[in-house]
């Protein structure tokens, strides 16, 4: 279960490259990111979140029940906590965390929807 | 304290309450490294958010750090360090300080004084056991052990979702439903979120959220999309939020419209450093910018532009916050200009100190500035991304930097290429050459064959593939032009301009414009050849090249050249002007302004013409002003679009015309006595007088068409096709199109405004005499005859002394042309000039009542025109019985006095014995009563009262207008009719041709004069002719059988008949050439015609 933010506006909301899930700049930094925070490693800290977090993303998801809901499938959410997330999110994650889920044989799906298939 | 455990149920670190000491040690490390680093971090996170927030923020961080801080340093010595932590649990939420918080609970679980001294030890004993520990520990050992605790907060990222296609992803009909509900616009986020915590919040209660989940798009306003099994859970999430609308309905989202919900995407924006892109708010508003560098999640820009620094600051002294308010909010009114930051300036105006320099950066205002330009960061979505257009203005003063020499041509084409990519793409069009600028095809150039959106294909024109489709992508090719090419510009400042390409620079193309003659240099995607030379750019607004337009109420000038919004214009004193539309009252039409030249001549617009003087410029005249400036045009004038000004009279027509009065007009109209009835005499000075007046102001219109048709008004000013019409109802002016006007004549009777028109007419019918219409050829006979009111006219022929006006008819003024000039014409005396013609049976008396004698209803035979005898003289016809008959001088006296009785008498009734005895046939005057050829006289010998005394009649033989005019009628002119020369003894050639005869050549008419051409009878001048003003000119009537003659009178006037038959003496019975139908004819009333070739 993931810190749901309690603003809405999103210019205070940041989203996960990674997993897409939004949250306050403050839970990053104190929870860091629920879903990937192992190979983000964004916790406590606020250059690692400025890198792997953005505000520019489209669309909030409430995922309430993950396992059985098509749109967290649908997102590639359904194995993560519940929370808000992000349906678009505008950027790449770290060079390192690129290289690190390649090392670990895990296709980089970025959020922006620039590559569908 | 098992209070504080319930508080934090979730924390994990909470269940590790094994190894205070060495916890505290570690938590000790982190807290230092966290409080360093904390100022950075806000920084970097709370940057975007408002100041209230950003300052809240950091008093809570002081808050943190402050009493963290010397708490710990405080008491940590004195009793146990873990004590201060627990009593500030409460406010802290940090996980390292719940994990103090847990060693903290273990120690408190065990208080007292007694075992105070002995914990303690054990303490210490403990930390520096811990210390040797890790003393001895290798680092890799701590950080496994890091990893071991913190990691088990984290669950090892698989991505195992992401190997699926996200077509397998596609929802199925096992899926939940999607449902759409309507929302208050604005509110979507805020209902996504309740919607979360609804969840959250009943997620253990009896009746659970039943959804799956929920989403809005921002592209889609006004609604949110919930997932769930059916409409009627959905319904139940819904209720009790606040913006949701689920009466508005809650509908299913179709199984196949799901997946695009997600997948909506906003037209995709990139930046890359070096582009261009505009700054969307605040004090640099559209302002161009370039991009620098983006931050790695394309968040922030770093840009480059130019500053504008306010180098006037208002208030530079206010100290209290509101006045530095103040200031700011009145610098903002008021945009200081773009200009590059300049060290000394800027020092000058706000101080050393506010500027400081590190390296070749200066910094004033928390704003960086390099080699002139700020660099300043700004959040992409302050920014203008698409439809950027840099012109070329911005970008050269940006590549020309600072100090404006660092040379045109450091323009980084690249930079603009890029910018300019996008435009390039959407102006391509099939046919255009095109060239490939960038990739594998590098340098191929070709023509567009199609175009499919991003991808142009293009038929290669070069060495190996040649004819070849080539397909590359838009934005790698650019058009082509080369030297030589005839461009024109499609789009920005310069639309419109065409010319010829001189130099083409990679994406610039320079031209010389067809227009101003003056280089162009443009982008290339902004051109396109063209065949057509800057046409529609004459005219611009209502005003056209060469139009003469009226500039303010002394000037006026002609249009030379038109630009793209403005004129030059050269004005009356030759000086050029450059002059807006909006600045030009109104166009002059010069059509019909005449001026003189330097001969004298008439100068119209059209003529060809040179100056006498200066330079001796030929040229067309364009425009006449005030009858004084010519402005002339002729192409080869360099200057001013060979437009030049003169003035009329150092003119000379480059095609003398003399007087002779062009072919096409119409005498007629000019002579007041041709114009048949309607004597157009009077207005000919009128006319004049009138100058360039439009003739249709004043007149009574009505209109005809539109919104007032029916409406009578008066024309008080015209301009082109519009005319100001003063209604009558109302006493309101409106302008209307001509077109809709039409002339409202007294009668009632409508007629167009174009069509000719005399004021005058409408009196047509009136009694009014036209007769009085003053003589427009005063100069022929001398004056007019002021009527009955004694004045004596001066017998225009007398050059002897007399011109007795006297009716004492002992002082008989000598007759000017009589042998004799002993005799007085005594009833001359009575103003009238002797009629020449006269004879003596035709007291002038009877002119008076409109009667124009017959000159030729001659008494006395022909003798009466025999060549010798003057006959213009009343002398020879009757003179002997006037002088014969004193009576007449006796009673004359008397004739002016009973006026009133002239105008009723018809001349049946005339006391006249001599006009009686006059062997004149009843049937002459019966016949034809009246002289006149124009049948006015009829009516008006009724009315007209004494002071009628000149003839309307075109024949009109006024004894004071001896001239034939009925040469000039139209029925006779042009006939070769038989005349003499007469009255010109010591006049006109000093008589030299006086008596001689001939026929009527051409009969030509100006102002002052009517020349007729005279073709000698007389065999040893024959062949030869001789212009003879028209006064001296008398008719030569037939006298035999079998002459041809023309009639001035009657139905065969104008034509030729016979002479067929003597009647009586002086009646003859005539018919046509062609047929014996004998109509009687009066002698007089003929004129001998020539027959021969």
């Amino acid at each position: 279960m993931a810190t749901i933010p309690s603003q809405t506006k999103s210019k205070h909301l940041r989203a996960c490259l990674l997993c897409s899930i939004i949250q306050h700049p403050m839970d990053f930094r104190k929870n860091g990111c629920p879903n990937c925070e192992e190979i983000m490693q964004m916790k406590g800290s606020p250059d690692r979140i400025s890198a792997c977090t953005t505000t520019y993303f489209d669309g909030i998801i409430a995922v309430i029940d993950p396992e059985s809901s098509w749109v967290a499938r649908w997102q590639r959410t359904a194995k993560y906590v519940r929370g808000m997330y992000a349906v678009r999110v505008k950027g790449r994650v770290p060079e390192d965390v690129e290289t690190e889920l390649e090392n670990r044989g895990i296709k980089y799906r970025p959020r922006d929807q620039t590559d569908q298939d | 304290m098992s209070g504080l455990d319930d508080d934090y149920p979730l924390n994990e670190q909470e269940s590790d309450p094994v190894e205070p000491d060495n916890e505290e040690e570690e938590e000790e490390v982190q807290t230092e490294r966290k409080v360093k680093s904390r100022g950075s971090i806000y920084d970097a996170l709370d940057g975007e958010e408002d100041e209230d927030e950003e300052e809240e923020d950091e008093e809570e961080e002081e808050d943190h750090r402050g009493r963290k801080r010397a708490k710990h340093r405080h008491k940590r010595p004195a009793v146990n360090r873990f004590l201060d932590v627990e009593a500030e649990v409460d406010t802290e939420e940090e996980e390292e300080e719940e994990e103090e918080e847990a060693g903290g609970d273990e120690f408190i679980a065990d208080t007292g004084l007694d075992d105070y001294d002995m914990n303690r030890r054990a303490a210490v004993n403990a930390r520096l056991d811990r210390e040797r520990e890790l003393d001895d520990q290798d680092l890799a050992k701590i950080a496994q052990n890091l990893h071991e605790r913190y990691g088990r907060a984290t669950v090892r990222y698989t991505g195992d979702m992401n190997e699926v296609p996200q077509r397998l992803l596609m929802p199925s009909v096992h899926d939940a439903s999607l449902w759409q509900i309507r929302v208050k616009p604005g509110r979507e986020k805020d209902i996504v979120f309740s919607l979360m915590r609804k969840a959250i919040d009943l997620e253990y209660t009896a009746q659970p959220l039943q959804i799956l989940s929920a989403f809005q798009r921002d592209s889609l306003p006004g609604m949110v999309y919930v997932e769930a099994r059916s409409a009627q859970q959905v319904n139940q999430a819904c209720k009790g939020l606040v913006g949701v609308y689920p009466s508005r309905g809650i509908s299913l989202v179709p199984i196949e419209e799901m997946a695009s919900l997600l997948q909506i995407k906003k037209q995709d924006l990139t930046v890359t450093p070096g582009s261009w892109v505009r700054i969307k708010r605040g004090k640099y508003q559209g302002d161009l910018a370039q991009v620098m560098d983006i931050t790695e999640n394309g968040e922030d820009v770093g840009l480059k532009f130019i500053p504008r620094i306010d180098l006037n600051p208002r208030d530079d002294a206010g100290v209290d916050g509101r006045k530095r308010k103040k200031a700011a909010t009145g610098a903002s009114n008021m945009r200081p200009p773009q200009r590059f930051f300049n060290y000394e300036e800027v020092v000058k105006v706000y101080g050393r100190k506010q500027v400081s320099k590190r390296n070749q950066v200066y910094v004033f205002q928390n704003d960086t500035y390099k080699d002139g330009f700020i660099e300043k960061d700004f959040k992409l979505s302050a920014l203008q991304l698409d439809n950027v257009n840099p012109t070329l203005d911005e970008i050269t003063r940006f590549t020309r930097g600072q100090d404006g020499a660092e040379g045109e041509h450091t323009v980084d084409l690249s930079i603009i290429a890029e910018a300019s990519r996008k435009a390039a793409i959407a102006v391509l069009q099939p046919g255009d050459h095109v060239e490939v600028f960038e990739g594998e095809q590098s340098g191929v150039h070709g023509v567009v064959d199609s175009i499919n959106q991003d991808v142009v294909t293009i038929t290669a024109v070069g060495v190996d593939i040649d004819g070849q489709k080539v397909d590359v992508p838009a934005r790698s090719v650019r058009k082509r032009f080369k030297p030589g090419d005839h461009v024109k510009v499609m789009t920005g400042q310069n639309a419109d301009e065409t010319g010829l390409v001189v130099s083409v620079s990679d994406n610039v193309v320079t031209f010389v414009s067809d227009m101003t003659m003056q280089e162009v240099s443009v982008f290339s995607k902004d051109l396109r050849e063209a065949a057509e030379v800057g046409t529609g750019t004459n005219i611009v607004g209502n005003y056209e090249l060469h139009d003469l337009v009226q500039l303010d109420s002394q000037t006026v000038g002609v249009i030379f050249k038109t630009e793209r919004d403005s004129f030059r214009v050269i004005d009356q004193n030759g000086q050029v002007r450059l002059v807006q539309p909006h600045q030009i009252s109104m166009r002059r039409d010069s059509n019909r302004a005449i001026a003189t030249d330097s001969e004298g001549h008439e100068l119209r617009v059209n003529d060809n013409v040179r100056e006498i003087e200066g330079e001796c410029r030929k040229g067309r005249v364009l425009h006449i002003h005030q009858s004084f400036f010519a402005f002339l045009h002729n192409r080869d004038v360099a200057e001013n679009g060979g437009v030049f000004v003169t003035r009329c009279r150092s003119l000379a027509s480059l095609a003398p015309k003399g007087n002779i009065v062009k072919p096409g007009t119409d005498l007629t109209k000019m002579n007041p006595h041709m114009t048949g009835g309607a004597p157009t005499g009077g207005m000919v000075g009128s006319a004049m007088t009138r100058g360039p007046r439009d003739r249709d102001i004043g007149a009574t219109v009505a209109i005809v068409q539109g919104p007032q048709k029916g409406y009578i008004g008066i024309i008080r000013d015209t301009n082109g096709p519009s005319a100001r019409v003063e209604l009558h109802i109302g006493n309101k002016v409106v302008t209307i199109d001509k077109k809709k006007l039409r002339r409202k004549l007294q009668d009632g009777s409508l007629v167009p405004l174009d069509r000719p028109y005399n004021p005058n007419f409408v009196n047509q019918g009136q009694p009014r005499a036209p007769a009085r219409t003053p003589n427009p050829y005063p100069q022929a006979n001398g004056g007019r005859t002021p009527g009955w009111g004694g004045g004596r006219t001066p017998n225009p022929y007398a050059s002897g002394d007399g011109k007795t006006p006297a009716w004492n008819a002992g002082s008989r003024t000598p007759n000017p042309h009589a042998a004799d000039g002993g005799k007085t014409p005594a009833w001359n005396a009575a103003s009238r000039t002797p009629n020449p013609y006269a004879d003596g049976g035709k007291t002038p008396a009877w002119n008076a009542s409109s009667r124009t004698p017959n000159p030729y209803s001659s008494n006395d035979g022909g003798s009466a025109w025999s060549p010798n005898d003057g006959s213009r003289t009343p002398r020879p016809s009757w003179g002997g019985g006037w002088n014969n008959s004193d009576g007449w001088g006796n009673a004359s006296p008397a004739r002016p006095a009973e006026t009133e009785s002239w105008a009723a008498p018809t001349p049946l009734a005339a006391p006249t014995p001599g006009f009686f005895s006059a062997q004149t046939p009843g049937a002459g005057w019966t016949s034809a009563p009246t002289p006149a050829p124009t049948g006015i006289a009829g009516s008006e010998r009724h009315i007209t009262g004494v002071h009628s005394a000149p003839t309307p009649a075109i024949l009109g033989m006024d004894d004071d207008d001896p001239t034939p005019m009925w040469l000039l009628d139209p029925d006779i002119r042009n006939k070769r009719v038989i005349i003499e020369i007469t009255g010109t003894l010591g006049g006109w050639r000093g008589g030299e041709l006086d008596g001689a005869q001939g026929y009527v050549g051409t009969v030509f008419q100006s102002a002052n004069d009517t020349l007729v051409t005279f073709n000698h009878l007389d065999p040893s001048r024959a062949g030869t002719n001789v212009q003879v003003p028209i006064n001296y000119l008398s008719p030569i009537h037939p006298s035999e059988t079998g002459e041809h003659a023309i009639p001035l009178d009657g139905t065969h006037k104008g034509h030729e008949v016979i002479l067929r038959k003597q009647v009586s003496d002086g009646v003859w019975e005539v018919s046509k050439p062609s047929d014996f139908a004998l109509v009687t004819c009066l002698k007089e009333k003929m004129v001998k015609l020539y027959v021969g070739s």
